[in-house]
C-alpha cells in the first residue's frame, strides 16, 4: 500500500492512519546514519517489523528489522541517499513511513 | 434641556454596553503539522478582538516558551516583531525536531484597561502536534492559570465538544466564567446581536467546561478570575485589580461528510 503512493519529487499525499492506533514513524538524520523510530498512537513501542529503505526513485536499498526498542538504524554511507530516502515500516498489521528529504540530510550535515 | 438629558442618557447607554473581549492569541499555521508539510510551523502571536478582528498593541510579552516532552524551552528572544491585525504583534517561525505535542505558551504584561479599571493578564497557549503523534496532548504547563484540556485540542470536527479544566494556582476553579469567541479572520461571520460576539459558558462545580462551535475554525476560550494581588496604577497611583485570563485556542476542522 505505501509503495503504491509513489516517491516521485518525494512529495507525496499524507499519511493515512488504518486502524484505531494507527503506526507514527518518524526518522532523524545525524549525518553518519539515518535512526527509524517506530510507535503506536497509544504511546506502546512497537517491538517488531519490517524497515524497508527505498531512494527516490522508488528503488528499494535495503531491508532490516526494528530493534525490541522500536528503532532501526541505517548508515547513510550504505545507502545512496542523493534522492533522499523513504522508510517503511510495516508490523503485519499496521504500516506508515517517513521520507528523508535530501534538505533533511543537508541541514542536519551543515551543507 | 430635553435633549441634552437624552444625550446623556444615549451616552449612559452606550458606555453601558458590553465591552468586547480581549484575547491574547497565539495561532500557528496549522494546528496538525505533517511530514509533507514541512518541518516547522508558522506562529502568529497578538492581542485582539478576535471577532472584530481589531488588533491591540501586543508588548513585548514577560515570557513565551515551548513545552514539548516535558522540557520547556525560552523562545521569548526567538520572536519576531510584526503588524497582526494593524497593530504590534509577534510572529516566529519554529523548528519541529521530532514528533509529539507542542504547547506554546505565553504571559503578556499587564495590560491596562481604564473600562474595566482593572489589569488584564491573559496567560494564552495553544498545541501543535507534529508527525501524527499526538502525545502530549492534555500536558499541563503549570501555568499561573491555564485550561487544561479534557478533549484533545487539535483534530476536531467543527460541532464536537471542547472541554476542559479552569485551573488557578494549580487548582480547579469551580463556576468559573469562561469566555468563547471566534477568530474570524475574513470577517465572514456576522452576529446579530452583540451578545453572541462572545459567548459566556461557566465550569461545573470540578471546574470543568463545555462548548461546541457551531463552525470550523479557530476558537478562543478565555476563563476568568480575579487574582488574589493587586497592581499599581501609574497615572493615579492607586492598587487596581488584575484579571487573570486562562487562554487556550483550538482549532475544528471543516466536517468533510454530508
Amino acid at each position: 500500500m505505501i509503495r503504491a503512493l509513489a516517491v516521485a519529487g518525494l512529495a507525496i499525499a499524507a499519511p493515512i492512519g488504518a486502524a484505531a492506533h494507527q503506526l507514527v514513524v518518524f526518522a532523524s538524520v545525524d549525518c553518519e546514519a539515518v535512526t527509524v523510530e517506530a510507535k503506536f498512537s497509544n504511546g506502546r513501542v512497537t517491538q517488531q517489523g519490517d524497515v524497508r529503505v527505498l531512494d527516490g526513485e522508488n528503488n528499494l536499498l535495503t531491508t532490516l528489522q526494528l530493534e525490541s526498542d522500536g528503532t532501526a538504524r541505517v548508515a547513510l554511507d550504505s545507502v545512496d541517499h542523493t534522492s533522499g530516502l523513504l522508510i517503511e515500516v510495516d508490523t503485519g498489521s499496521h504500516d506508515n513511513y517517513w521520507i528523508v528529504t535530501p534538505e533533511d540530510i543537508a541541514r542536519k550535515c551543515g551543507s | 434641556m430635553k435633549r441634552r438629558f437624552l444625550t446623556a442618557s444615549l451616552a449612559t447607554l452606550i458606555a453601558a454596553a458590553p465591552a468586547l473581549a480581549h484575547y491574547g492569541m497565539i495561532i500557528p499555521n496549522d494546528p496538525m503539522i505533517s511530514q509533507q508539510d514541512g518541518r516547522s510551523v508558522a506562529l502568529t502571536m497578538s492581542f485582539s478582538h478576535p471577532f472584530e478582528m481589531d488588533g491591540m498593541i501586543l508588548e513585548t510579552p514577560v515570557s513565551f516558551s515551548v513545552t514539548h516532552e516535558g522540557a520547556t524551552t525560552d523562545l521569548l528572544g526567538s520572536l519576531q516583531g510584526a503588524t497582526v491585525m494593524e497593530e504590534q504583534g509577534y510572529t516566529l517561525d519554529y523548528p519541529l525536531e521530532r514528533p509529539g505535542t507542542y504547547i506554546f505558551a505565553m504571559e503578556p504584561q499587564p495590560y491596562w484597561e481604564p473600562a474595566e479599571d482593572a489589569f488584564i493578564i491573559h496567560y494564552t497557549k495553544t498545541y501543535v502536534t507534529a508527525y501524527g503523534d499526538d502525545e502530549g496532548w492534555d500536558t499541563e504547563l503549570g501555568l499561573k492559570t491555564e485550561v487544561v484540556p479534557l478533549t484533545k485540542p487539535f483534530g476536531l470536527w467543527e460541532h464536537n465538544v471542547f472541554q476542559g479544566i479552569i485551573k488557578l494556582d494549580g487548582e480547579p476553579v469551580p463556576y468559573a466564567e469562561v469566555e468563547v469567541e471566534f477568530f474570524n479572520e475574513d470577517l465572514a461571520a456576522t452576529a446579530p446581536d452583540e451578545l453572541m460576539i462572545t459567548q459566556t459558558v461557566k465550569a461545573d462545580a470540578d471546574g470543568v467546561f463545555t462548548y461546541a462551535p457551531p463552525a470550523a475554525g479557530w476558537w478562543g476560550f478565555a476563563a476568568l478570575n480575579t487574582a488574589d494581588y493587586t497592581i499599581t496604577e501609574e497615572g493615579s497611583g492607586e492598587e487596581k485589580a488584575v484579571e487573570l485570563g486562562a487562554v487556550i485556542w483550538v482549532h475544528f476542522e471543516e466536517w468533510t461528510g454530508r
